[in-house]
């Protein structure tokens, strides 16, 4: 009964005073993670401050009885950890819940109560190299995370690099599995999830480094002009478009697909640092070209070239993930299946508004715009790789990759209603071609 | 002629008998004027008194049940100073000084009289605001199971709203509880805590070693005035810390501080037997002069207890300072005189140090929470397993 007097004064007293020192308006979710051979384990700390505890209580409570049920608190912990996303090597896990733990609702109510849960997640076998992501997806402004690996027991696991935002509400755990075996079959590999992780990781790869997209892009936008004097100017045929694009692309992919595999079986090395800055200087000279025809008719050989050069950055990312020998044959078709995948994807999606656009007044506007963004990301770029300096280039360029899908949407809309309403009939001024599409 | 050098080895010989003996006297000294000072102190309690202190040695409930919060919120074990008589109290804290170093007891006594000083501003609060709300749910002790009644030798007969009005339940220098874990001896280890408000001392006395991890440390106000003197309890480990951050190059910080927020102790209260990965900068990476600043910054956590358990305790340190990692997160800017409003961290394989200010609500530099553990010896745990 003293007891309970206390905790009521204590109530009263914190309402006076504590408060001005206190935290009292947030919930803490503490989580260790633990990693094993074929599993992951979490174990989750939830401490909701006094003046959140209401409507945690309210949340886990949701009959309103005041008493905690079984089915209550089973409810609350699926839905703590349903706010939270699980993968490895990009596949997703589904965690389960190993055990529970509630204080009583009064210890919760002032802000005592630590809610203890504990989940595992089956591991799927996988590559020596491993990533690990723990991603929250409500971010409750009233919610303080924090994320730590514990040190592995297993000898055989080395935790080689944390990455987290700024909240904690995103964590990235890279580990090393150092005593996994050479795969015994190529079937293994190609069935198995090392084949779908590592296409899925080519197509992210060139989804998120927009710099090879930059690249064929910029290359691509004078593919449907033609060149008069020293200006590009005039239009060449839909037909004759599609075909500059197409040997465009087969050429970039075959020079990139070249120094992949070369660079990936070890047989060339290179220092990524340098790479990083000839693909910057890459994009430079395919933003120029399309303000000024600088290589007219020979844009496939240069989309070669510096395809040899991207594709020594595609090998550095397939290296990082430390593959086995046969492993790597297998992860350089799968990676690079995955590339031309997402390649395609960004051209096919691209295309029509191009083509669209190109038989308009707006296109000059467009296409010198362009080339612009290109070249002004590359400046930054390459100041950013070359002297370290930080520019906002990675911060626009991204908000403009981040919104792809919506940016390109707009665009097909816009070219849609220039072709409608400045159609210019450029039959008439079709000029005769030789076979690579240019004026004979 | 050759008596001469038979001479010079039996001087020898005896210097060495005689230094050696010394040095042991000293280490013994340590260890028995504490096992005194605990049997003084023991005999000063009546039998009632004396079963509330004294545990099992393997008692881990009342191992793990230390705390940063006041004590009316998360009870500890023991009899607090309050419940004492003077003669009582006087002994009691010449045990814990025993334990400890100078500026050790000197910290410990800071923290109790800013608690004090937090009494009188929470009563004058209390007086004037009705409104706020009560403290925050982090950190705490183990899993409380609700059961648990008034700490043992508790508030016997008074009035629960006396005193101070309703602070002084909560905070208060004579707030502060004093246990023994084991019976105290020279040789067989055992363990004395001493805890309350912002402060868990646990102490394993194990021979001549005298281990200190896990412990923490708080301060709230961390910043108060006594007597015209401006008083900061953790200041130097705020200062140290905060030079030792300055003294980096640029390459440096850039890896030592963290791109993100820390709310809280990462292995605070019922985090016993943890151990994270280390993160932030590794001492290899540090030139003489910094590596030199780390330590010093770790002394003011291994230098509270007493100095030849101390010495001992930076010698292993010293040695694992290139394993030792420092990381940063918060501000890298501090108002001068004041207390930094950044965590940090310093883990070893013998070591994390935390300090963690409590970052919201009011001013983070007046509200600071430590922990310094040894994740391989906590309660002197390593000790069983040599």
């Amino acid at each position: 009964m003293k007891r309970k007097l206390i905790t009521v004064a204590a109530w009263f007293l914190c309402l006076g005073g504590v408060a001005s020192a206190h935290r009292l308006d947030e919930c803490l979710q503490a989580m260790l993670v633990t990693v094993e051979q074929d599993h992951v384990h979490t174990s989750m700390r939830l401490i909701p401050g006094v003046a959140v505890s209401a409507a945690v209580i309210a949340d886990i409570d949701r009959n309103g009885d005041g008493v905690l049920s079984m089915g209550e608190r089973q409810a609350y912990a699926e839905r703590v950890l349903g706010d939270w996303s699980l993968t490895v090597d990009g596949n997703r896990l589904t965690p389960r819940l190993v055990s529970m733990e509630f204080p009583q609702i009064d210890q919760i109510r002032e802000g005592l109560g630590e809610i203890h849960l504990e989940f595992t997640a089956d591991l799927p076998k996988g590559g020596r190299n491993r990533r690990l992501i723990l991603e929250n997806h409500r971010q409750d402004p009233n919610t303080a995370y924090m994320v730590n690996a514990l040190v592995p027991h297993d000898n055989n696991i080395q935790i080689v690099g944390q990455k987290r935002n700024e909240l904690q509400s995103f964590y990235q755990l890279d580990y090393i599995q150092t005593d996994v075996a050479a795969p015994t079959g190529w079937w293994d590999q190609v069935g198995g999830t090392g084949f779908a992780s590592l296409f899925r990781l080519g197509v992210r790869h060139i989804a998120e480094g927009t710099d090879h997209l930059l690249f064929l892009l910029a290359l691509l936008l004078p593919a449907p002009l033609l060149v008069v004097g020293s200006r590009w100017s005039g239009v060449v045929s839909a037909r004759q478009s599609l075909l500059r694009i197409l040997k465009i692309v087969t050429a970039f992919t075959v020079g990139h697909s070249i120094t992949l595999a070369l660079a990936a079986m070890g047989v060339v090395s290179v220092p990524s640092r340098p790479i990083e800055v000839l693909i910057a200087v890459s994009i430079l000279v395919s933003a120029f070209h399309a303000l000024r025809p600088l290589f007219p008719g020979r844009e496939a050989g240069i989309a070669a070239f510096f395809g040899l050069i991207h594709g020594l950055a595609f090998a550095a990312t397939l290296s990082e993930l430390g593959l086995g020998q046969w492993e790597r044959v297998v992860g350089i078709l799968a990676f690079n299946l995955g590339i031309e995948t997402m390649q395609l994807f960004v051209v096919a999606v691209t295309l029509p508004s191009l083509l669209l656009l190109s038989r308009t007044r707006a296109y000059p506007a467009f296409r010198v715009g362009g080339a612009l963004f290109a070249g002004v990301a590359a400046v930054g770029w390459i100041a950013e790789r070359l002297f370290g300096l930080h520019g906002p280039v990675d911060l626009w360029v991204n908000a403009v990759a981040h919104h792809a899908l919506w940016v390109a949407g707009a665009l097909f809309l816009v070219s849609l209603v220039c072709w409608r309403s400045w159609n210019i009939d450029r039959r008439a001024a079709t000029v005769a071609l030789d076979p690579c599409g240019y004026p004979a | 002629m050759n008596s001469f050098p038979m001479r010079t080895i039996r001087i020898c010989a005896w210097a060495v008998v005689l230094w050696m003996s010394v040095t042991v006297a000293a280490q013994q000294t340590a260890t028995t004027k504490i096992v005194s000072a605990a049997n003084a102190f023991l005999a000063t309690l009546d039998a009632k008194q004396r079963k509330s202190v004294m545990y099992a040695y393997d008692d881990e409930t009342q191992r793990a049940k230390w705390s940063n919060f006041p004590t009316g919120f998360v009870p500890r074990g023991g009899i607090s100073l309050r419940d004492m008589t003077p003669a009582q109290r006087k002994a009691a804290m010449t045990l814990v000084a025993a334990t400890l170093s100078h500026r050790g007891l000197e910290k410990v006594e800071q923290i109790m009289e800013g608690d004090e000083v937090n009494k009188i501003q929470e009563a004058k609060n209390q007086g004037n605001r009705p409104q706020g709300g009560p403290p925050q749910g982090a950190q705490q002790g183990p899993p409380q199971d609700g059961q648990q009644g008034p700490p043992p030798g508790g508030r016997g007969g008074r009035p629960p709203f006396g005193g101070g009005g309703l602070s002084a339940d909560l905070f208060g220098k004579d707030l502060y509880y004093i246990s023994i874990l084991g019976t105290p001896s020279a040789k067989t280890p055992w363990m004395l805590q001493f805890g309350g408000h912002h402060l868990a001392l646990n102490i394993t006395i194990a021979g001549d070693q005298g281990i200190l991890t896990p412990t923490l440390t708080g301060a709230q106000p961390a910043l108060y005035t006594l007597d015209g003197k401006t008083v900061r309890p953790l200041g130097q480990e705020s200062d140290k810390g905060f030079a030792l951050l300055q003294a980096l190059d640029d390459t440096q910080k850039k890896q030592a501080v963290l791109s993100y927020k820390l709310a809280d102790l990462v292995l605070g209260p019922g985090q016993d037997g943890k151990t994270i990965v280390p993160e932030g900068l590794k001492a290899t990476a540090m030139n003489e002069k910094q590596k030199a600043m780390l330590l010093d910054v770790i002394s003011e956590w291994a230098g509270i207890v007493h100095e030849s358990a101390a010495s001992a305790r930076m010698a292993q340190l010293k040695a694992d300072l290139n394993e030792t990692w420092f990381s940063w997160s918060g501000p890298t800017t501090v108002t001068p005189g004041n207390n930094i409003t950044a965590y940090y961290r310093i883990q070893g394989p013998h070591l994390v140090i935390e300090y963690a200010p409590q970052t919201l609500g009011g001013d983070a530099s007046l509200h600071v929470h430590t922990m310094y553990r040894d994740p391989t010896n906590d309660y002197g745990r390593g000790l069983a397993k040599q």
